[in-house]
């Protein structure tokens, strides 16, 4: 049984054993999940032989697309993230997340016109959306603790209002963050497209700062799993998750707890937005647009588990990407189909607890 | 303060002595309604067309849909955020399935096969909504219905071959019937005035009918409803249901009124806003809706002026939603009507104090 | 500690079993109103119930005992299907009711109450019984509003007189004191044609006077209806039980006549030794 944020110590001694057990109890999904793996690894692996992109297309564009879509995931998994850290603890749907997101994109780029520098962008998105979280957590949420739904509403009605002040000072024009000129650029990668008539094999090339930007989310993401089981605040957090009521023997520190995570789920979705609008741009209608990415992300991956996050982005991100190379006119329909499918079958998400 | 209280209206069965048949007796418990009743069959006489159907007719088309949100809300504690997108769905099938500026797309059929199809085609929906959302504890319904929302307004955006993308459809005119062109103001209001009435009187009635009497159990103490022998996963899917057949004919007078569908009819932004509507109203009693959708259509009507009367860009419309929302939620969550139930009481007990 | 189960099975150099009237009409071949065969259930790495094995028959009354922690509730859960058992399998007159939902098992004749009562707080105590009758009758989605003269709102008359509550038939039950509450709880369990009914500690927090009501109101149950009644309080429990099964640690430990169970010396040892109301 899987708890909050992903599998306890308990757990990990006797995971070889569990594979078998499972394996021996499912033998035919697994030989269905087998075959699956394998053949996704050849198709990411091997070229395409002719008449085999004859009838799916060319494998520079499944791989294109295929990697977005993962690298799309990284970016979902911040702003995710953030978002069900603040439900798993809180309860809190923070219907506002979008609008932090954006926020932080905005605020990233004029920090990065004024100093120049990129990174400097990350520390105002991340400080300035920690600021928002930190006064919506503590003047607001705090006097109305225990009323999930009402601050869920606040939330939205906060949304409403952050969304047209922001159109009121940065307008509907979209704004593409510059990438920094350390980043420019493809980086080969050992992954064939092409085998040239000539016999010489094209490797994908593929832009650097999308793979930096990934690198950086997994990391980000092995960190926040880290901190969750490897420290004191981290046991709270979970604690807390697991059951609400325990927190109230903690006595005050709670208070604190809950204005950190919501501080910190707040500056994760800054910083979130800084790489948004270098992936593709930040305007008006993103927030929406990013709310909406985080509540497929967690419907699919499951509430109040970081693993759930990540596997829930990689999923949305691919399904995305894919949708919309493949299946340009339903591209959302099959993001959608995914989303009912697994509420269809498993109601609180892959990796969700009940 | 409850955010959604149980409704009034005296248990059932109960015996009354008052004199008078069963009519006098309700006419008497009622009366406001009554009068408000009298005034809306009077409007066109003090007003002119614009009002009359820019600001009633939206108000009450607008009212029908937030009512199927209170009906869920209020009665069912499942607040979703996808009535406004089966309103959509109601009135993007009427007017692919009817007359639209579209050939190409639209098949022309006939209103009584068009409309009742587009209805049963958005109640499917609206079920399946509710089923996929039944299954999972409550504060989970916003985010999945949402999800639903949005994924829908995205559809409806990217979509060209049935749903005309941004673009959407144009000149789909109320039908004319029985010898009345419906498209005409004064027969259009009062269709739309017909329908939300009935839908009003429908909510009203069958809150106290076993389906609605089980529905609030559900809401109060599932637990305990499955301990005595109800489904409670399919009372939730039912009440949504029957909430997507309020909110399918709100979408097809929508559409009627607007003579236009594109993706922002039923777009986030107004799925946020008909949530705003139910809940500035108040959750409580289904004249909340349609209190709700008034105070929003006057504003939406005259924000403009008074924003630049007061030296503000009149276009933040959505800034004032918000502020008012959030004033709604921080000091009367149980909306308008809860501060209105409030005030009679102090006063009620105000006079009782002074007394003769 | 002797070990038996609803069979009479026995290890070789185990004492005597415990004859029960279960025991006795098993013997004769008629059917089980309930019946647990190997009922297991976990909550993660805690056996809260370990090989459950438990025949009531028809009419009986009995008795779960134990203290805290002993598994009576969540015995009662896994009968009532509120989770299903991790392991084995739960019939209810003969039909295997093991995966069926609560609500399933309560139209097919099973009832039970809530130590906490689990009432409507902001309905009337009218229409918090009419919800019962209506849950175990037709017309559950009913469009048509019930009416004062319906067969349906007799019955509700009738159930409330029957736990002395027709002063208080039209007060919300918010407003009611804890004691009517308990027996509002009674009426809810009563609703329909029950034939089994589960009572979780129903004398929970009652007064004496009100505790004797209570044995009242169970003693005057007609005698086709059988019931499992989960007590601490000992006093209440065997004045209406005919039979008792004492659990201890999520297994049963000791079955058989109320007398025999007060008297048994091991029972007083390992639970009437600590606490007893």
């Amino acid at each position: 049984m899987t708890t909050a944020f992903g599998d306890d110590e308990r757990t990990h001694a006797g995971r070889g054993d569990a594979l078998a057990r499972w394996i021996g109890y499912h033998p035919v999904a697994a030989l269905i999940i087998a075959v699956v793996v394998i053949f996704a690894a050849w198709l990411v692996l091997a070229p395409w032989p002719a008449g085999f992109e004859d009838v799916f297309g060319k494998k520079r564009l499944f791989i294109n697309a295929l990697i977005n879509g993962i690298t799309l995931g990284g970016l979902y998994f911040l702003v995710a993230s953030g978002f069900t850290l603040i439900f798993g603890l809180m309860r809190n749907v923070n219907l506002a997340h979008g609008s932090l997101y954006l926020f932080g994109g905005y605020m990233g780029y004029e920090a990065g016109q004024w100093s120049g520098s990129w990174l400097f962008g990350y520390v105002i998105a991340f400080v300035s959306c920690a600021i928002v979280g930190i006064a919506m957590q503590f003047l607001i949420f705090r006097r109305m603790e225990g009323q999930d739904l009402r601050q869920t509403l606040v939330t939205l009605g906060l949304s409403i209002v952050f969304s047209d002040l922001m159109v009121w000072v940065w307008g509907g024009n979209a704004i593409q963050i510059d990438t920094p000129d350390y980043l420019m650029g493809p980086v080969p990668t050992p992954i064939v497209v092409a085998v040239k008539s000539s016999g010489e094999t094209v490797f994908l090339q593929y832009p650097r700062v999308r793979l930096v930007i990934f690198a950086a989310a997994v990391l980000i993401g092995v960190g926040m799993w880290l901190a969750l089981h490897r420290t004191r605040i981290g046991v709270m957090i979970r604690a807390g998750v697991d059951d609400r009521d325990m927190l109230s023997v903690l006595g005050y520190r709670v208070q604190l707890l809950f204005v950190l995570v919501f501080a910190f789920g707040a500056g994760l979705a800054g910083m979130a937005g800084i790489v948004g609008g270098t992936f593709q741009s930040i305007s008006l209608g993103e927030d929406s647009h990013f709310l909406l990415a985080s509540l497929q992300v967690v419907i699919v991956g499951g509430m109040g588990s970081i693993p759930g996050a990540a596997l829930g982005a990689i999923i949305i991100g691919c399904s995305e990407q894919l949708g919309l190379v493949y299946f340009q006119n339903y591209a959302t329909m099959l993001t959608f189909l995914i989303m009912v499918v697994v509420l269809a079958i498993r109601p609180q998400g892959l990796l969700g607890r009940r | 303060m409850a955010l959604a209280q149980i409704t009034d209206s005296g248990p059932i069965g109960a015996e009354t002595t008052q004199r008078g048949g069963p009519l006098s007796r309700w006419a008497s418990q009622h009366a406001a309604t009554l009068i408000l009743g009298v005034l809306l069959l009077l409007l066109p006489t003090v007003t002119g067309d614009f009002i009359l159907v820019q600001v009633a007719g939206w108000a009450m088309i607008l009212g029908i849909i937030a009512l199927s949100l209170m009906f869920l809300a209020g009665y069912g504690g499942m607040v979703s955020l996808a009535q406004m997108t089966v309103a959509g769905v109601s009135g993007y099938m009427i007017t692919v399935l009817g007359a639209s500026s579209l050939p190409t797309i639209s098949l022309f059929w006939p209103w009584w096969v068009a409309a009742p199809l587009a209805i049963v085609i958005a109640v499917a929906f609206g079920t399946l909504t509710g089923a996929l959302s039944s299954r999972t504890e409550g504060i989970y319904t916003i985010m999945i219905t949402l999800a639903i929302a949005a994924a829908f307004f995205y559809l409806t955006l990217q979509n060209w071959p049935i749903f005309n993308g941004f673009a959407g459809f144009t000149t789909i005119p109320a039908p004319v019937a029985f010898g009345i062109n419906w498209k005409h103001p004064l027969p259009l209001y009062y269709l739309i005035l017909f329908f939300a009435a009935l839908s009003y009187v429908a909510v009203v009635y069958v809150s106290r009918a076993p389906f609605g009497l089980a529905l609030q159990g559900v809401r109060d103490n599932p637990r305990r409803m499955e301990a005595i022998g109800y489904n409670v996963t399919a009372h939730r899917v039912a009440a949504y249901a029957f909430a997507a057949l309020l909110a399918a004919v709100g979408g097809i007078l929508m559409v009627w009124l607007n003579n236009q569908i594109s993706p922002g009819s039923a777009g986030i932004e107004a799925t946020i806003d008909l949530l705003v509507i139910a809940v500035v109203g108040g959750l409580g009693h289904p004249i909340g809706a349609f209190v709700g959708a008034i105070i929003y259509v006057i504003l939406r009507t005259f924000a403009l002026d008074a924003l630049v009367a007061v030296g503000l860009d009149g276009r933040r419309f959505q800034t004032i939603i918000g502020l008012g929302f959030l004033v709604i939620v921080l000091f009367s969550p149980d909306g308008v009507i809860g501060l209105w139930r409030r005030w009679t009481a102090r006063a009620r007990s105000a006079q009782e104090r002074n007394g003769p | 500690m002797a070990k038996v189960d609803g069979a009479g099975a026995l290890r070789p150099g185990e004492e005597r079993p415990l004859s029960t009237i279960a025991e006795r009409m098993t013997a004769a071949g008629t059917g089980n109103a309930i019946e647990l065969r190997g009922v297991s259930r976990l909550f993660g790495a805690l056996s809260a119930l370990t090989d459950i094995t438990l025949n009531v028959r028809p009419g009986e009354r009995r008795a779960v005992l134990g203290s805290n922690g002993a598994g009576k509730t969540t015995l009662l859960n896994c009968v009532t299907g509120d989770f299903p058992p991790t392991a084995g399998t739960v019939r209810f007159f003969g039909e295997d009711v093991t995966m069926l939902p609560p609500h399933e098992r309560i139209r097919r004749g099973l009832r039970r109450t809530y130590q906490i009562s689990l009432l409507f707080q902001r309905l009337t105590v009218r229409e918090n019984v009419y919800l019962a009758c209506r849950g175990v009758s037709r017309g559950r989605f009913s469009f048509i509003r019930t009416r004062a003269s319906d067969a349906i709102m007799q019955s509700v008359a009738d159930l409330v007189s029957l736990v002395h509550l027709e002063s208080v038939i039209d007060r919300l039950v918010g407003e009611l004191a804890h004691g009517q509450q308990r027996q509002l709880e009674i009426a809810l369990a009563l609703a329909g044609a029950p034939r089994f009914i589960l009572f979780d500690e129903p004398a929970a927090g009652l007064s004496p006077n009100e505790r004797g009501d209570l044995v009242a109101i169970l003693t005057a149950l007609p005698p086709h209806i059988g019931y499992i009644i989960i007590e601490h309080d000992m006093d209440v429990a065997l004045r209406v039980v005919e039979s008792v099964t004492m659990m201890h640690n999520g297994r049963i430990f000791k079955e058989g006549a109320p007398h025999e169970i007060e008297a048994d010396p091991e029972v007083q040892e390992l639970y009437l030794g600590g606490v007893h109301a």
